[in-house]
């Protein structure tokens, strides 16, 4: 994953003027001393239709971000990478499973969110969009994409609507799994063969750009977070959980003699703060409004799995049961 | 539909078909989900599962709550067969709330109990009792409850049928969790591999 409300559009910020003051008060109150909200709560609509927004497209990250990773699994070299690959994906899709449960709990049923991915009307995380041509590139993403997702989940699992912070902290677990695993490949590639080298650097100047983009635009140009900050929806900034992204992993790219296709990358030791050249952003814009090398793959693999397993579905469809909301 | 996963082509996708809404399909059911993490501690709710029937939803339970970490037993529930008190903040115990006798008819049968003690926690399995109904149940429980330490802010109370236990013989689905040590970070040492190489990078 990859959530982090970042890469993602916010509701329309209006209508808070017309929910009861006492109530805000009293809600606002409570995130502030700390505690969570409880699906029983009183919440602004605003928070509502955010967070479910947020979480719904953090679970389809979950559910898109399998499939350039699950491109490698049967060409995986060797059964360790073959077992250890198949797991993380497997992990994956179950962190998709916990988030849906979770936004469920704010009112939308599972089927609205998956009719929503499929008709593209909901968004994922944008790096998904780009194709794992080589092993390097799934190395890549085990690694350093899960990475930026777990400085994005970290920040979040602080935040303050309790289901969500519950699956998080559970999925914080599993991800260290997928960190260390995708590590352990970096440097198998990085101090092999000068043929492994040369594919682990290329797949790093191909996906640099894409994981920049991953935090989302630049604070400045960045509009409405103050009030998802108040209410702890948005912990931290996009460029702040850039910058921790830099901080923590620039140096360990750098220690395996690989380099990062930015001249201009490099720590203030000042200001504490990393300086680089901006991303492309209106590659970015592009490629989230559908217009990316796999956009079209991604939705279409997805559509024809909900389509194949209809009849799955309907011939366990038993009328005993009843589709409620979870409790928590 | 021509891929770089090799079992994307072969799924032979028209990737230009028109995004259409799926057909709709009435959803399945929901299921909460407790789980032991060791023999001997308290069971606790750890989220939810939606399944066509409660045997379907221990397998996708078992699959999704205990894939990773310890487990030694196993609970599910039907959503709509938990039934929910008020919850309650600060000092205030939710046994307070709860009347002091409850209509009751029938056959006693067993209930289960969970408590939520802390808010943004889970719910916790505290014991069964025997009662015509959960509402007399929780009447009878309100004496034992009233006076805890710390403050009860929510419970479950659900009848025992309802509930589909993980058995005995079910126990040895979790024999081979120690065995998959591939699923855990400490697997994946490299300090010395990267020790090695800048070593002769240096040469
Ligand atoms: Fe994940
Ligand atoms: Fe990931
Ligand atoms: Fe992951």
């Amino acid at each position: 994953m990859y959530g982090g409300g970042n890469t993602f559009e916010s509701a329309k910020f209006e209508g808070l003027e017309n929910e009861d003051p006492q109530k805000l008060a009293e809600f606002e109150a409570r995130i502030e001393r700390g505690e969570k909200i409880e699906p029983s709560d009183w919440m602004p609509k605003l928070y509502r239709k955010q967070l479910i927004r947020m979480i719904e497209q953090h679970a389809h990250s979950e559910i898109i971000g399998a499939l350039p990773e699950g491109t490698w699994i049967t060409r995986a070299p060797g059964f360790k990478r073959k077992l250890a690959l198949m797991a993380k994906v497997q992990d994956e899709v179950g962190h998709a499973q916990l988030l849906y449960s979770a936004a469920e709990t704010l009112g939308k049923p599972r089927e609205a969110m998956i009719d929503d991915l499929i008709t593209g009307k909901s968004k994922y995380s944008n790096i998904f969009n780009y194709p794992a041509f080589t092993w390097a590139d799934s190395c890549f993403i085990s690694w350093l994409v899960d990475a930026g997702a777990i400085v994005n989940q970290l920040a979040n699992a602080r935040g303050s609507y309790g289901p969500y912070c519950r699956a998080l902290d559970r999925i914080c677990a599993e991800e260290s799994f997928h960190l260390k695993y995708g590590h352990h490949c970096v440097i198998h590639m990085a101090t092999g063969s000068e043929k492994q080298r040369e594919m682990m650097q290329a797949a790093i100047n191909r996906w640099w750009g894409p994981m920049m983009h991953f935090f989302g635009p630049p604070d400045k140009v960045s509009v409405h977070t103050e009030v998802l900050m108040k209410w702890k929806v948005k912990m931290a900034s996009n460029d702040d959980c850039r910058n921790q992204f830099l901080d923590m992993y620039v140096p360990k790219i750098w220690e395996l003699g690989l380099t990062i296709p930015d001249p201009n990358l490099k720590k203030n030791e000042d200001t504490g703060r990393w300086e680089y050249t901006e991303p492309d952003w209106e590659e970015f814009k592009r490629v989230i409004n559908g217009d990316g090398p796999c956009n079209k793959e991604r939705l279409a693999v997805r559509r024809t799995a909900e389509e194949r397993g209809a009849w799955v579905r309907k011939a366990l469809l038993a009328p005993k049961t009843e589709y409620v909301a979870p409790l928590a | 539909m021509e891929s770089l996963d090799p079992r994307v082509s072969r799924l032979n996708i028209d990737e230009n078909a028109s995004l259409s809404p799926k057909a709709p399909l009435d959803q399945f059911g929901t299921f909460e989900v407790f789980v032991q993490l060791k023999e001997g501690k308290q069971y606790k709710h750890e989220g939810a599962v939606h399944a066509p029937n409660r045997d379907m939803a221990f397998i996708f339970a078992k699959e999704q709550f205990s894939r990773r970490l310890m487990c030694s037993g196993l609970f599910v529930v039907d959503t709509r067969n938990v039934f929910v008190t008020e919850y309650t903040e600060d000092t205030v115990n939710v046994y307070e709330k709860v009347a002091d006798n409850a209509d009751a008819q029938g056959e006693a049968q067993e209930f289960e109990f969970f408590h939520l003690m802390k808010r943004g926690k889970q719910h916790e399995h505290i014991g069964s009792i025997e009662a015509q109904s959960a509402e007399q149940a929780l009447v009878m429980a309100k004496s034992e409850f009233i006076n805890s330490d710390k403050p009860i802010y929510n419970v479950w109370v659900v009848k025992t049928n309802d509930i589909l236990f993980s058995s005995e013989e079910d126990k040895v689905i979790w024999n081979t969790l120690p065995e998959k040590k591939f699923r855990d970070a400490i697997a994946y040492k490299a300090a010395d591999k990267v020790k090695a190489f800048k070593i002769r990078q240096h040469k």
